[in-house]
């Protein structure tokens, strides 16, 4: 298929735009165009107000979010060259899950740090365990990948049962807790937005530079290094960048799950294993998803909002065999 | 020219390598033989760089090649290893242009003249009708010209072989090490000089047949080096593999013939 | 190819268009006279109103059976999914709430002067609704009985129904009074267990102390053996259940299917007093954990239960 970002572009064009114009309360697409140019909607109510301060700035974070987890994830893949890698891997997840119950078991003051507290420490947590793990890993002067995965998985056991514990503990948070980590955006506004970006911006810039460095790697640690490429440097910049994004794309939407493993997956199917193209194609396409996903979310069993995470999951999977069934290549890996 | 100079290696606490030193110059190929474990691939990964020495030099013309930062020393000597486990989904050609990374920003971005050195590496392996094909359809014979290709796209007067041979059949391996020869004896592409081969063979036929010069390994130490006559030997061989061989002259070719002996 | 991509991405959009309800239409009631109200709620905000609240939404379903208590049922346009008591409530616009997640559409189309938050509701939620322009009151959560009634006089002010919010915590206040005439002076203390959640009968949930659930079995003149443990929400073991042996067991978890027979037929459930005699009864939980006036209710149900011989 030829003009591959054109098409992602356009699908993620059109993702975007059912994001702003559907959701539990119908405005009619007309006063939808106004509100966006800046006209008076024809329809009394709350339509400007709820494009304008809902679903606009939802659209941004959740298109911001997709991105960083499709990147993030095509970068883990490249980097363990593992297809079964995802931007949770190093304990990501889990110990922005700590950060998380952790503040939310304490009571902050009304104000804006206060209210910033857990997405604070949600990012925070994820950043730490990372590094965590990399202390955990590091053997001299190198960071073997299988090192790597196995402190990841020893961390993320143990965060995930010290939060659990912490969530069982605790007096009336277990629902809060357990809605943040499923994935919702409880936030609204463009506070979120404005407040991940830069983050995100340093992540998503890093990985996106990083395609060549990547496709070294695909041939070993050996014959990266023989090839002239600074193999422990080259993947510290990368987990870095990608670490980066993922804890600013959790902050404030919970973890959110399949993503980061399955749209890598679906754009190297589609157009092979160069991960100067599968980079900003999975950070296009990520975005696309998820924004398809939470559109669903919103509207599949109104009014009641799905948590994202459950959405991603439950659609995620059978969609990605469904995939894999109808792709007669054997070696796209 | 590649000087290996009084290299010792350690995995831990297991002495892999022990003081070797090696000369191989421009224009004629050095194979490395011995059994299994006596640090052939080793030394090859030593002098690469991806292994740390404990003791000892490698120099080329009066570089020390440790001391440089990988994509220095990339630019001096090119490896090609073993065609195991390769990224399937890359095109032949996306692997080969790998080969230019040394000489590329950390984009990646590919000249007119990137492009030109693979395409005539491509051409030198006699590969480039395949230049489209994903490696992971191709036959091992073929991954591993693929593999050549991409070494001398690199560019470098020095080019390093660990055990290509081994997964190949006859008619490849003998078209393989046709090639290596030629690289070796005749301009490379590049046309800056001869190219100095150091390959790590397990056939020892074919190193008799193929290399100017013979390096013979065990437990990581050269126990002899010089012409094939000279090292292939049946108490050298003999002593070397723990079994009794005899060397006969080869009936059309002009290199001795190595026979496992009857008892 | 292309054209199936863009086929099935047509019918996905028609779907998902055809899945939206319908416009939300409001036309408000009548203004009364405005008489200004400013508050401070329980996160320390300065709420301000220019006159008592005509359109409220609730986001807990405490809240919403306190609106109704005081008067205020016809004035509540939207309460969370849960608000289930009374059945007038049934009928009103449900806003969402599970798993944490309220519709803000939804809550922003209603047009409400005002949205009434309770103690389960996190901070950023407040946040988010204050973002949109609405007008949130926190109400906390109450530990005393005092406090719960402070929380309907809270709400009185908040909706113009003052006097009545007044008139219900006397009379509330008599009903405690009379449950505590009664008991005076007690001869005995049984030993209850409560029982809030059995899905893993070796290790089931019972009030911890700090609960209205334990407050309410001790004011009626029991002794809840989930007082020794620590946290609110606790497990107790079954050796230890054993061991203090209660004479009385009330099975909160009756909602959920738990009924005297299952209990009784667990294993070791046959040594307890309470099974011997036949002392095992269902209970509706909402009658001690929701912090409003059916907290008194529950009050009187325990005290039936526990005390037959003074409550005929």
């Amino acid at each position: 298929m030829r003009h591959p970002f054109i098409l992602t572009v356009l699908a993620l064009l059109l993702a975007a735009i059912l994001s702003i114009a559907i959701g539990s309360v119908f405005i009619p697409p007309a006063d939808v165009w106004r509100v966006l140019t800046g006209q008076p909607p024809q329809m009394v109510g709350q339509a400007a107000v709820i494009i304008l301060t809902l679903r606009l700035p939802r659209t941004a974070l959740i298109l911001l979010t997709g991105a960083a987890l499709g990147a993030s994830g095509a970068a883990y893949q490249g980097v363990f060259r593992n297809p079964l890698a995802d931007p949770y891997l190093i304990g990501a997840a889990s110990g922005a899950g700590l950060g998380a119950v952790l503040a939310m078991s304490v009571n902050w003051p009304y104000t804006t740090v206060g209210l910033l507290a857990v997405p604070a420490a949600a990012f925070v947590g994820a950043l730490a365990a990372v590094f965590l793990v990399y202390l955990l890993a590091r053997v001299g002067k190198t960071v073997p990948t299988t090192n790597l995965i196995l402190a990841g998985v020893a961390l993320s056991a143990f965060a995930t049962a010290l939060t659990s514990f912490l969530m069982l503990r605790s007096t009336g948070e277990l629902r809060r807790a357990i809605a943040w980590l499923l994935g919702g955006s409880v936030f609204s506004g463009w506070g979120p937005v404005l407040v991940i970006l830069p983050f995100l911006l340093l992540g998503l810039g890093g990985l996106l530079l990083s395609g060549h460095s990547l496709n070294v790697l695909q041939f070993g640690d050996d014959q990266a290094r023989q090839m002239g490429l600074p193999v422990a440097r080259a993947r510290t910049l990368i987990l870095l960048a990608a670490s980066l994004a993922t804890a600013a794309a959790v902050a404030f939407s919970g973890i959110i799950g399949f993503i980061g493993l399955i749209i890598p997956h679906l754009m190297r199917l589609w157009l092979g294993a160069d991960y100067r193209r599968l980079l900003p194609l999975a950070m296009i396409g990520g975005a696309a998803a998820l924004l398809l996903a939470d559109v669903l979310a919103r509207v599949v069993m109104a009014p009641q909002e799905l948590p994202v995470g459950i959405v991603t999951a439950l659609a995620g999977a059978p969609f990605f065999v469904w995939v894999l069934r109808r792709a007669k290549n054997q070696g796209y890996w | 020219m590649l000087r290996i100079e009084n290299l010792s290696v350690s995995y831990g606490t297991h002495r892999v390598l022990h003081d070797v030193s090696l000369d191989v110059q421009s224009g004629e190929v050095v194979a490395l033989i011995g059994p299994n474990g006596a640090g052939k691939s080793s030394l090859v990964r030593a002098v690469s760089g991806v292994i740390p020495v404990e003791e000892g030099r490698v120099h080329t013309n009066g570089t020390d090649l440790l001391a440089l930062p990988s994509m220095q020393r990339a630019r001096h000597l090119a490896v090609v290893p073993q065609a195991v486990s390769m990224p399937p989904a890359f095109t032949v050609w996306e692997t080969v242009l790998l080969g230019r990374t040394p000489y590329l920003n950390f984009l990646g971005q590919v000249s007119p003249a990137d492009e030109e050195i693979a395409r005539r590496a491509l051409v030198r392996v006699d590969a480039l009708d395949l230049a489209e094909r994903r490696v992971g359809e191709l036959s091992g014979g073929e991954q591993q010209r693929v593999l050549l290709a991409r070494a001398l796209a690199q560019s470098t007067p020095i080019l390093l072989l660990d055990e290509p041979t081994s997964n190949l059949d006859l008619h490849y391996q003998v078209s393989f090490m046709e090639t290596v020869r030629t690289l070796a004896h005749t301009d490379p592409l590049t046309g800056t000089g001869n190219l100095a081969v150091l390959v790590a063979l397990h056939d020892l036929n074919l190193a008799a047949r193929y290399a100017d010069r013979v390096a013979l390994m065990v437990a990581g130490e050269i126990k002899a080096a010089g012409t094939p006559r000279q090292v292939l030997t049946s108490e050298l061989i003999s002593a070397a593999y723990h079994l009794p061989v005899q060397v006969v002259p080869h009936p059309f070719a002009d290199a001795p013939l190595v026979l496992p002996a009857d008892k | 190819m292309y054209r199936k991509f863009f086929f099935a991405f047509a019918v996905f959009t028609l779907i998902l268009t055809a899945c939206t309800p319908g416009k939300i239409d409001l036309t408000p009631t009548e203004q009364p006279a405005p008489t200004p109200i400013t508050l401070t709620d329980g996160l320390g905000r300065t709420v301000s109103l220019p006159t008592a609240a005509q359109h409220v939404v609730s986001l807990a379903p405490s809240n919403t059976e306190i609106l109704f208590a005081i008067g205020a049922g016809t004035q509540v346009i939207g309460r969370d999914m849960f608000s289930d008591y009374p059945a007038e409530a049934a009928s009103i616009q449900d806003i969402g709430g599970s798993m944490g997640e309220y519709n803000l559409e939804a809550i922003l189309s209603l047009q409400p002067d005002l949205v009434l938050a309770g103690g389960i509701n996190p901070p950023e939620l407040v946040a988010s609704l204050e973002g949109l322009g609405q007008t949130v009151y926190f109400l906390p959560n109450p530990t005393t009985l005092e406090e719960m009634y402070a929380n309907l006089e809270t709400v009185g002010t908040l909706t113009g129904h003052g006097s009545k919010a007044a008139a219900l915590v006397e009379s509330l206040q008599a009903r405690v009074a009379a449950v505590d005439a009664v008991m005076m002076p007690l001869n005995y203390r049984p030993t209850v267990y409560y029982e809030i959640d059995a899905t893993n009968p070796s290790s089931p949930y019972t009030y911890g102390p700090g609960t209205f659930g334990d407050l309410l079995i001790q004011r009626a003149g029991g002794f809840n053996v989930g007082s020794k443990l620590e946290g609110q929400w606790t497990t107790i073991s079954l050796e230890q259940l054993v061991t203090d042996n209660p004479s009385i067991v009330l099975l909160g978890d009756a909602a959920w299917g738990e009924t005297p027979e299952k209990f009784a037929a667990r294993p070791g459930m046959d040594a307890l007093d309470a099974v011997k005699n036949n002392h095992v009864f269902p209970f509706d939980d909402n009658l001690v954990s929701r912090p409003g006036p059916r907290l008194v209710d529950g009050l009187e149900a325990l005290a039936k239960l526990l005390h037959p011989d003074l409550f005929k």
